[in-house]
C-alpha cells in the first residue's frame, strides 16, 4: 500500500490512540478528490471534533466517532484527515 | 396522483419506513447502502399516492455508481413530475450525517417547486435511551415540516401518512443557497440540535471492543462463520428431510390411484422424480437468506467488512468487496448489484470476478445431493459436528478460495494500481434483528427461487423425460433417445469418469445449476421404474458413481459460471459484453481442468 508522505503523520487521525479526541484541522492529501468529498459529507469538516474509538490490530481500519456516528478509516484515508495537537481524553 | 420521493442518507431507515407504509417488503438491512435500484409502491392508505425509494447517499455530489444513479434519477424526478412531494428521512440517532444532504435536496426540491418533509426516524431509539431532541426547534431551523417517527414501532406512521397524502406542504426556503453555506449551516444545525450525550456510541463501541478486537474479534468472526456455514446444510436438515416425506408421499398417492402407463411414468418420474427431488432444496435456501439478513440487520457484516479489509487487499479487493461476496453465497444477482456501492471501478470489476466462483444458492442442491452421495451421514463430538455439514463448508472452503485466488491472479495480471481505493464505512448501530423483515425477506427470496428456477427445470424434465421415455415407452432407458444424445456428448465428460446420464444432467444445467438435479432425478427415476421415488442420493450410490467422479463433479460446479442471467447482468453492469463472455469462458475452461485433474489424483490415491 503506498502511503502519502504528505501530511505528517503525527498529526493524523491514524496516530491517535484509543479514547483520544481531537479537533480536525483540514483535510489534506486525499488520494482521490471524492475520498476527501465523502470524508466533508459524512463529518469530517474544519473545526468538528473526532474520536478514535477502536485500533484493531494487523493494519485493519481503525474505529472514529464523529457528529454522533461512527465511521471506519483505512490508513490512507485517516492520514489524510489532519487534526489539532492538543488532546482532551 | 401524488408522487413521494423518499430519500436520506444511507442506513437512515429509508426502505424500513417505505415498508411500514406502503405494506411492501422491500429488502432492508442494517447496512449502509443496501437500497440498489428506486423502488416503487402505493400508500397502504391511500392508493392515488406512490412512494419512490431513492437508493441511500450522503450528499448530491456522488462518489459510486449506486449514488451516480440515485441522484440523476432523483433529479430527474424533481424536474419531470408533476405533483410530487419530497420526503427526506432523517437518522435522529445520527443526525449530522444527513443534514448536508437534507438540504442540498432541500434546494434542490425549491428550485423545482416541489414540496420537501423531513421525516425524523428511528425516535424509538431516541425515547427509549431517554435522550432529548428539540424536534420543533430543528423543523424551525430547516425551515420545513418535520414528522418525528419509528418505522420499527411505527409509532407516528399516521402523521406521515396523513402529511404524504395532503401534498400541499411547504417548499423549503433554501432555493438560491450556496453549497458552501449549505454545509456550514448543516454543520451548526447538526452541532446544535443532535441529542446530548453519546449513550449509543458508547454502548456501541462496547460491544466493538470484543467483536473488533485483535484476538476477540478475529475469534468472533470465525466462530460465526463457522456457525453460518454449518447451520446451512445442519439447521436445513429436518426441513429439507420434511419436504421430501411430503413429496413422496403426494407422488405414491397420486401414482396409485393413477392407471399404469404413460400418464403414470409422466408423473412419477418427470415431476416427482424430476421437480419434486429440485424442491427439496428449497429450504436450504430459506436458512441461508435468513441467517445473512440476521447478520445484516445486526450491524455485524458492516464490522466484519472492516475486519476482512486487510485480508482481502492482499488479493486486490477490499473490505466493500465482503458484503457482496457474502451476498454471492446466497445469488450472484444480488451480489453484482451489491458491488455498487464500491466506488472504484477496478475493485469492483476485481469484485465481479470472485462473485460467480462464490458458492452460491444454485449450486447448494448439487454440493447437498453430492454429499449425500460421497459422505456418510454421520456425527462426531457428541452430535455437535455433522461430517455431511463439514464436507459442506470445505467445499464452501474451497469455492471462497477459488474465488479470492483468480481475483489475486487477475490483479497480478492487470495494470492496476495495487494500493486500492480509498475504505470509509459507516458502522450502523447494533440492534436486535427485525425477525419479522427477516422471515419475510427469507420467504421472499425461497419463492423467488422456486418460480426462477422452477419454470426452467419443469421445463428440462418434461423434455428429459419425454427423450427418456421414447421410443420403447420406458422400458430401457440405455436405448432411448436421451441416450442416443447423451452418448454423443459423452467424450467431453468420460475423461472426468461421468457417464452420458451425467453429461445430459450438466449440459441441462447450464440453464440453471439447479436443473442437475431435476435432470438426475428424471433419469433415474424413469432408470429404476421398479423402486420408483426412491430419494435420488439413494439411487445414485446404487448406480455405482465413484468417489473421485463425485469429487470431480464438485470441483465443476464450484467453478463453472453456468448461470445465464448472472452473465448478462455482468455485462450489463461492466459495461462490456467481453468482460462477461470471457469470464464464462474462462471459468468453463477453468473448471474442466480442474475437474480432470482432481479426478485423477482422487482415483490415483483411492486405487
Amino acid at each position: 500500500m503506498s502511503i502519502p508522505t504528505q501530511p505528517s503523520a503525527s498529526t493524523s487521525l491514524w496516530c491517535l490512540a484509543v479514547g483520544e479526541s481531537r479537533e480536525i484541522v483540514s483535510i489534506e492529501g486525499a488520494k482521490a478528490d471524492s475520498a476527501a468529498q465523502r470524508l466533508v459529507d459524512i463529518g469530517f469538516r474544519e473545526g468538528q471534533r473526532v474520536t478514535c474509538l477502536m485500533r484493531p490490530g494487523f493494519g485493519a481500519p481503525r474505529v472514529y466517532a464523529v457528529g454522533g456516528a461512527t465511521y471506519s478509516l483505512d490508513q490512507q484515508t485517516a492520514i489524510c484527515v489532519i487534526v489539532s495537537e492538543e488532546s482532551r481524553t | 396522483m401524488i408522487n413521494v420521493l423518499l430519500v436520506g442518507a444511507p442506513n437512515s431507515g429509508k426502505s424500513a419506513l417505505f415498508n411500514r407504509l406502503t405494506g411492501l417488503k422491500h429488502k432492508v438491512a442494517n447496512y449502509p447502502g443496501i437500497t440498489i435500484d428506486v423502488g416503487s409502491g402505493s400508500l397502504t392508505s391511500n392508493p392515488q399516492v406512490t412512494l419512490w425509494d431513492f437508493p441511500g447517499t450522503y450528499s448530491l455530489s456522488p462518489v459510486s455508481g449506486e449514488e451516480r444513479i440515485a441522484i440523476a434519477g432523483l433529479r430527474s424526478a424533481l424536474h419531470d413530475s408533476q405533483d410530487a412531494l419530497v420526503a427526506m428521512v432523517l437518522d435522529a440517532t445520527r443526525l449530522e450525517k444527513g443534514l448536508t444532504y437534507c438540504l442540498q435536496v432541500a434546494r434542490e426540491a425549491a428550485q423545482a417547486g416541489k414540496s420537501f418533509v423531513v421525516l425524523l426516524n428511528m425516535m424509538d431509539l431516541i425515547e427509549s435511551d431517554s435522550l432529548e431532541l428539540d424536534v420543533s426547534g430543528l423543523g424551525t431551523a430547516l425551515g420545513v415540516s418535520i414528522y418525528p417517527v419509528s418505522a420499527r414501532t411505527a409509532k407516528g406512521i399516521a402523521a406521515v401518512e396523513q402529511a404524504l397524502q395532503t401534498g400541499d406542504q411547504n417548499v423549503a426556503p433554501w432555493a438560491d443557497t450556496p453549497d458552501a453555506l449549505i454545509r456550514g449551516t448543516a454543520q451548526q444545525i447538526g452541532k446544535r440540535f443532535t441529542p446530548k450525550g453519546d449513550l449509543l456510541v458508547r454502548r456501541q463501541a462496547l460491544i466493538d471492543q470484543w467483536l473488533l478486537g485483535t484476538v476477540s474479534g478475529g475469534f468472533a468472526f470465525v466462530i460465526i462463520m463457522t456457525l453460518f456455514f454449518q447451520a446451512i446444510f445442519t439447521w436445513a436438515a429436518p426441513l429439507m428431510d420434511g419436504v421430501e416425506a411430503v413429496v413422496i408421499a403426494i407422488g405414491s398417492i397420486m401414482t396409485s390411484v393413477m392407471p399404469e402407463g404413460f400418464l403414470a411414468d409422466f408423473v412419477g418420474d418427470a415431476i416427482f422424480g424430476g421437480l419434486g427431488a429440485f424442491l427439496v432444496f428449497v429450504p436450504l435456501v430459506f436458512i441461508l437468506t435468513l441467517i445473512i439478513g440476521a447478520l445484516e440487520d445486526s450491524g455485524y457484516l458492516a464490522r466484519a467488512a472492516l475486519i476482512c479489509h486487510r485480508p482481502l487487499s492482499l488479493f486486490g479487493l477490499s473490505g466493500k468487496s465482503f458484503v457482496p461476496l457474502l451476498s454471492g453465497v446466497a445469488c450472484a444477482i444480488p451480489a453484482i448489484y451489491a458491488a455498487r456501492t464500491m466506488s472504484s471501478m477496478q475493485e469492483r470489476l476485481l469484485t465481479y470476478v470472485a462473485i460467480p466462483l462464490m458458492p452460491c444458492s444454485a449450486r447448494l442442491p448439487v454440493y447437498a445431493l453430492l454429499i449425500a452421495i460421497l459422505i456418510p451421514n454421520e456425527t462426531a463430538l457428541g452430535g455437535l459436528i455433522g461430517w455431511q455439514g463439514l464436507a459442506m463448508s470445505a467445499i464452501y472452503f474451497f469455492g471462497i478460495s477459488t474465488a479470492l485466488l483468480v481475483a489475486a491472479v487477475v490483479n497480478r495480471m492487470g495494470d492496476r494500481d495495487r494500493s486500492g481505493g480509498p475504505f470509509i464505512l459507516e458502522l450502523p448501530a447494533y440492534r436486535l434483528p427485525a425477525s419479522r423483515t427477516i422471515f419475510s425477506a427469507a420467504l421472499n427470496r425461497a419463492g423467488h427461487f422456486v418460480r426462477k428456477a422452477g419454470s426452467a427445470i419443469f421445463a428440462v424434465t418434461v423434455v428429459v423425460w419425454f427423450f427418456g421415455y421414447f421410443p420403447n415407452g420406458g422400458e430401457d432407458l440405455s436405448s432411448s433417445w436421451l441416450a442416443s444424445i447423451g452418448r454423443f456428448i459423452e467424450p467431453v465428460f468420460s475423461p472426468l469418469g461421468l457417464d452420458w446420464r451425467y453429461g445430459v444432467a450438466i449440459i441441462a444445467s447450464f440453464l440453471a445449476r439447479e436443473v442437475f438435479v431435476g435432470t438426475l432425478g428424471t433419469i433415474f427415476g424413469i432408470e429404476s421404474a421398479d423402486a420408483d421415488l426412491v430419494p435420488l442420493a439413494d439411487q445414485i450410490t446404487a448406480s455405482g458413481l465413484t468417489v473421485a467422479s463425485g469429487a470431480a463433479l464438485v470441483v465443476f460446479f464450484t467453478i463453472a459460471l453456468q448461470c445465464v442471467s448472472t452473465v448478462a447482468l455482468l455485462a450489463r453492469e461492466a459495461n462490456s459484453a467481453r468482460f462477461a463472455v470471457t469470464l464464462m469462458t474462462g471459468y468453463l475452461v477453468l473448471a474442466w481442468v480442474a475437474a480432470f485433474v482432481v479426478y485423477n489424483l482422487a482415483a490415483a490415491l483411492l486405487s
